[in-house]
Order: C-alpha cells, then structure tokens, then sequence
C-alpha cells in the first residue's frame, strides 16, 4: 500500500504550476548496512536534486513569485525502502533537501503511485522502473550514472531516440512546453538549465524534423547534435548530460 | 540503414514549415511530401557516412563553409539573442557559400570517385559542420545544406561550448575555423587546424580535382629552420640546412593530414588512376630547390609521403604561383603569405603555428562563431 507524506520543512509549490518531477530514493540515499542510525548517507547523486534546487533558486530569483516551479517528490520503489521510511524522512530534513513530498510504494504499486501524485517526470536509472513507468503513461527519463558525480552547475537535458524506453505519446508535447517556458525565463548564456537534441540515427533531416517538433510543442533546445550513426559513447562523455527523455524517432508523437 | 522517405528527400531545396502540435503530423509538414515518389525509395537513399575512424574527417564551421557576414553584423552590434532571431527570421533563406565551399564539393567529388571504385569502403572523406552556434540557427543550417545539396549529415551545435572536445570525439583530421583562437586551441590538442577568412575575390576552381598546397616550414614541418632565420638571419639559416641536410626534419601540424590525403591517393593508384587522381598535393615553399629545399625533399621521402609537386620559390613571392594552381586550399603559418595569396584570389588558411605567431604584425582576432 502506496502512501503520501507532505515534507512540513519545505514550503509547498503550486500544484498547477509547477513541473512535478519523481526521483527514486535509491538515487539519493546510499542503501548501506542497516547500521540503525537514523541518518542515511547521502548518495552523489544528489547533485542532482542541487541542480533542481538551483533552477528553482534562479526562477524566484528572476520573480520571487514564480510558480513554475519544479516540485521534486521522493519516491520509494521497493519494499525494502518502503520500510526505511522515518529514517528516510528524517535524513532528508537532515540534509535540508528540497523535497515537497515523500511517496512510499513497492515495486508493484509505484507507478501507479507516479500517476496519483501527478508526476510529469520520472527520474530513475533502473531501465525496467523507467519502462514500467512510461506504460502507465508517465514520462521517465533514465539517469545518467557517470555524470552524476560532475562538477556541473547547469541541469543539462538531453532529448534522444531510444528503443528501450517506450517514447510517451501524450505528455511529452506538454512537459516540453513547460519546459520551453522554464527555460525562456533565463538568457541564452549563464542558464541554470539547458536542453540537448542528440539525433543517434539518421541523418541531418531526421534532426531537423525533432528540431521542428520541439519547437512547435514551445521548446527550443540550446545543444543540438547528429551522430548519423557514429558511435554515441565519445560524444556523450563531452556532452555530459544528466538524464535522457526519449523521444520517438519521427518526433515526438508515435 | 533504414528507408526513412524524410531522409531520402533532403536533397531538394524547398521550405520548412512549423508544426503544429496539434496537427498530430509527427513528420511535419514539409511540402515535398506529397511529390515523394515511392518508386525511387531504393535508388536515391544516400549512402550512410562513414565511421569516423575510418573516415578522413573534415570539421568546418558555419562561418568557413558558408557566408554569415551580414549576421555576424547583427551579432556584434546587437548581441546574441537579436542575432538568433534574426536567423530564426531569415530561417527559409540559405547562405551563400563561404571559404570552404570549394573545398567541401571537391571533397564530395573525390568521395564520389572512390565510392565508384571502392563501393564498401569507408575510407572517405567525412564532413563534420562543427560550430559553437545555438541549435536556434540549426533549421536554418539544415535549410542551408539541403540548399547546395552537400553530403553533410553530421553536426555539433554547441550552444557556446568549446567544440574542442568534440573534435576528438570525430576523430578529426583537419579543423577549418574563422576563429583563430579555436584554432590555436586544436593544434594545442594535436589537431590540424587552420583559419579561414572570407576574401574579397575568390578565382574559380577545378569541381573535379581536389588540389590542397602546403607552405613548408611550420606547416608540413616543424618551425625549427624558422627559428634560425628570424634569429640569425639568411646566410645562418643556410648554413644550419646545409649542416643538417640529412637530419630529418622535425613534424608540422599538418603533417597528418597529407599523410590522409596520401593513403586516398593510393586507392587511386591502386586502381590505375595516377594520371587521372582527382587529389592532387603541392608544397610552395620559400626554400630553394638547389639548397635548402633538398632536406625538405629528403624529410618527406623518408616519412614516405609524395608529394605531387615541390614550388620551391627560393624566396619569391608566392601569390603568383598559387593563382597558376587554383588549390580548394592553402596553408601557410604567416599571414603576410596568407594575405598575399588572397589579395589574388587564392583561398589560403592561416596554421597559427610556430615562432611566426610572433612576428605577425595583423593577426585575425575576431570573436564569434
């Protein structure tokens, strides 16, 4: 049984407004020895939270009032975790994450879980939790374990085709308009967040056509690469991003 | 490779359109849609590039291979969001063919030839736009290249990064750049590299034969002759090249990249074409042939390369020359050369290499794209 708890150290966004993004609490929490210390080690990962908080930091910046927002919940993905959850509470206020919300679900209940609390982006760098999340029509984006330890100070989002993850049909448009939107609140240099097309295959034309529909769904990326085939690897390592949403390879509605 | 119908239409110039989402077109709306004709699907898909390390590959930038001068305008005066929607605004317009528009279709002839004598082979030629524009000029870009029908499927926007990493990354083997400062970082890297200018005429060049020209010193070779002459002088330098005539010289930056010329240059000859190569090498030096000009001759046979023709001018002016020969391009390390060669109409690359840096009375060092 799935469960919700508000984080009262953290002021709640707005829940129209704000981009709800679900990180696991593996990605942030190291699952160590069951020392019974209540504090649980903080994972490197949690750059990633960081970069969130800094977007965020930056957009009330521009307007203290801003309610495009990212609204990042934490959620449990196993039983094992589901049991740990006072301590994973307790360390996040410990840590002073910015974490609205905490989700606690299994493995057969949380994507369900995903859909309930709204979610419009899933974080997750287990491939299967990222597929079972995109069939229940959550938008996941797998993350990208070798960047996480970077020195980075800019949330890079890369948008590719990817056969694994079953590109989202519905959502994609809309989160990347808000997206679009989140990103125009900042100037082309200096941006906390930044968006990457990377075309794996298929030549200039196939990249022209994700350009295109990016654009028209309201978001203009800054980075824009097509490999035509050459080996993704060596690229990747330069380009440094932290998570990849897949869209499909015409575009991105099937 | 798959059949896509949106690649295999590229090579027609028409427009690109917005799409609406809630069209529900995800192929967008292009107009040569409706006249794609099934019946061609097989013979006129393009041919699938090369894998970089196999490939010659040719990085260029936005500014070399076409002509952006008026947005370079409207990036210096006005800033880089104006100069963005500017280009967003002319977005259906194309270029016009920059520096290394030339050498890039003579490429593409050469990659042809090959491509009919050694159809599964992947050593070839292998263009690269690389740019450090914003993905916001990449429709226009796109626009561009299906414009001149250019064999150009791989690219890096790099939204104000450094593209040098990217380099490697392709493995490339020459970099040509309007910006002398990413240049001097490449060959800091070890990569070929040179910088290109947009000159105010430009003579007519062969469309089927690929001619490249060398300078000698500091470009093939190391600058350590150059060192002698600009510290003690002519009759010093002789002397030093005399003593040492059978000491080989030391490499340039842009040794490598004859060596890849070379290695294409054999498939020819392999194939009973060294009459009829479409790669042709020149070296233009201001060694003289009786003297100095024997250890340059003697360096480059035992590294094993040939060179097509050695123009050892013996300290005559080189423009004339290179305005017989009509190179797709010509590297030289010193801007007075590079100049000259261009006041008479002979697209010539600046190899910001070597003790000549600091002699250059002009040097090129604008900022931007």
């Amino acid at each position: 049984m799935a469960s919700t708890v508000q984080n009262t150290d953290v002021k709640q966004k707005d829940a129209d407004r704000a981009v709800v993004v679900a990180v696991t609490s593996r990605e942030v929490f190291k699952s160590g020895p069951d020392d019974g210390g209540e504090i649980l080690e903080i994972d490197e990962s949690h750059l990633l939270l960081k970069l969130l908080h800094r977007v965020n930091e930056r957009l009330e910046e521009e307007n203290p009032e801003e309610p495009l927002l990212f609204d990042v919940i934490l959620i449990t993905t196993d039983s094992q975790r589901q049991q740990q959850s006072s301590r994973i509470i307790s360390s996040t206020k410990h840590y002073g994450l910015e974490i609205s919300r905490f989700c606690f679900a299994s493995e057969d209940d949380f994507a369900e879980s995903l859909q309930t609390n709204n979610v419009q982006l899933f974080l997750t760098t287990d491939r299967n939790e990222a597929s079972q999340a995109a069939q229940k029509g959550v938008l996941s984006a797998l993350l990208d374990q070798r960047v996480a330890i970077s020195t980075s100070d800019q949330l890079r989002v890369m948008f590719c085709e990817d056969a694994v993850i079953q590109p989202d049909s519905g959502h994609t448009p809309s989160f990347a308009a808000q997206m679009g939107e989140m990103r125009r609140r900042f100037r082309l240099s200096d941006s906390p967040l930044s968006f990457i097309l990377v075309t794996l295959h298929g030549g200039r034309d196939r990249c022209a056509d994700s350009l295109l529909t990016l654009r028209s769904s309201g978001l203009s990326v800054d980075e824009a690469y097509c490999l035509a085939g050459a080996p993704r690897g060596p690229i990747l390592s330069v380009l440094q991003p932290h998570f990849m949403i897949s869209i499909s390879s015409s575009g991105l509605e099937k | 490779m798959s059949l896509d119908p949106v690649q295999v239409m590229s090579g027609h110039a028409k427009e690109l359109k917005v799409v609406p989402s809630s069209n529900g077109d995800s192929k967008g709306s292009w107009e040569e849609k409706e006249e794609f004709d099934q019946d061609n699907l097989g013979l006129t898909t393009k041919p699938i590039p090369p894998k970089p390390e196999n490939a010659v590959t040719i990085a260029v930038s936005t500014r070399v291979l076409f002509r952006t001068d008026r947005e370079q305008k409207v990036f210096e005066q006005k800033g880089v969001e104006e100069y963005l929607r500017y280009q967003i605004e002319h977005e259906n317009e194309p270029f016009a063919p920059g520096p290394a528009f030339p050498l890039v279709k003579a490429l593409e002839a050469v990659n042809a030839r090959l491509r009919e004598l050694y159809p599964q082979s992947e050593e070839l030629f292998d263009i690269v736009l690389v740019t450090y524009n914003h993905a916001h000029v990449g429709i226009r870009l796109i626009n561009t290249i299906n414009h001149h029908n250019l064999f150009i499927e791989r690219f890096c926007m790099t939204g104000g990064s450094s593209p040098i990493g990217y380099l490697k990354a392709w493995h490339t083997n020459l970099y040509l750049s309007a910006d002398s400062e990413k240049v001097r970082e490449a060959l800091a890297e070890g990569i070929a590299a040179a910088t290109m200018f947009l000159p105010e005429k430009q003579s007519e060049v062969s469309q089927s034969q690929l001619r490249v020209a060398f300078d000698g010193d500091a470009v093939l070779f190391s600058d350590e002759s150059e060192r002698i002459f600009k510290a003690h002088g002519l009759d010093k330098f002789f002397e030093h090249e005399r003593d040492n005539e059978d000491t080989l010289l030391d490499h340039g930056p842009l040794k490598g990249f004859l060596e890849a010329l070379g290695k294409l240059q054999k498939k020819f000859y392999a194939k009973g074409q060294r009459l009829d190569c479409p790669i042709r090498t020149y070296l233009v030096t201001a060694r003289s042939a009786a003297s100095s000009g024997i250890r340059a001759l003697k360096t480059l046979r035992a590294w094993g390369l040939e060179i097509d023709e050695a123009l050892f001018l013996a300290g005559a002016p080189k423009g004339p020359m290179l305005e017989k020969i009509r190179p797709h391009i010509y590297f030289d390390d010193q801007m007075f050369h590079v100049e000259g060669a261009a006041e008479m109409g002979t697209i010539a690359a600046h190899v910001p290499y070597g003790i000549a840096q600091k002699h250059n009375a002009k040097q090129n060092t604008s900022a931007g794209k």
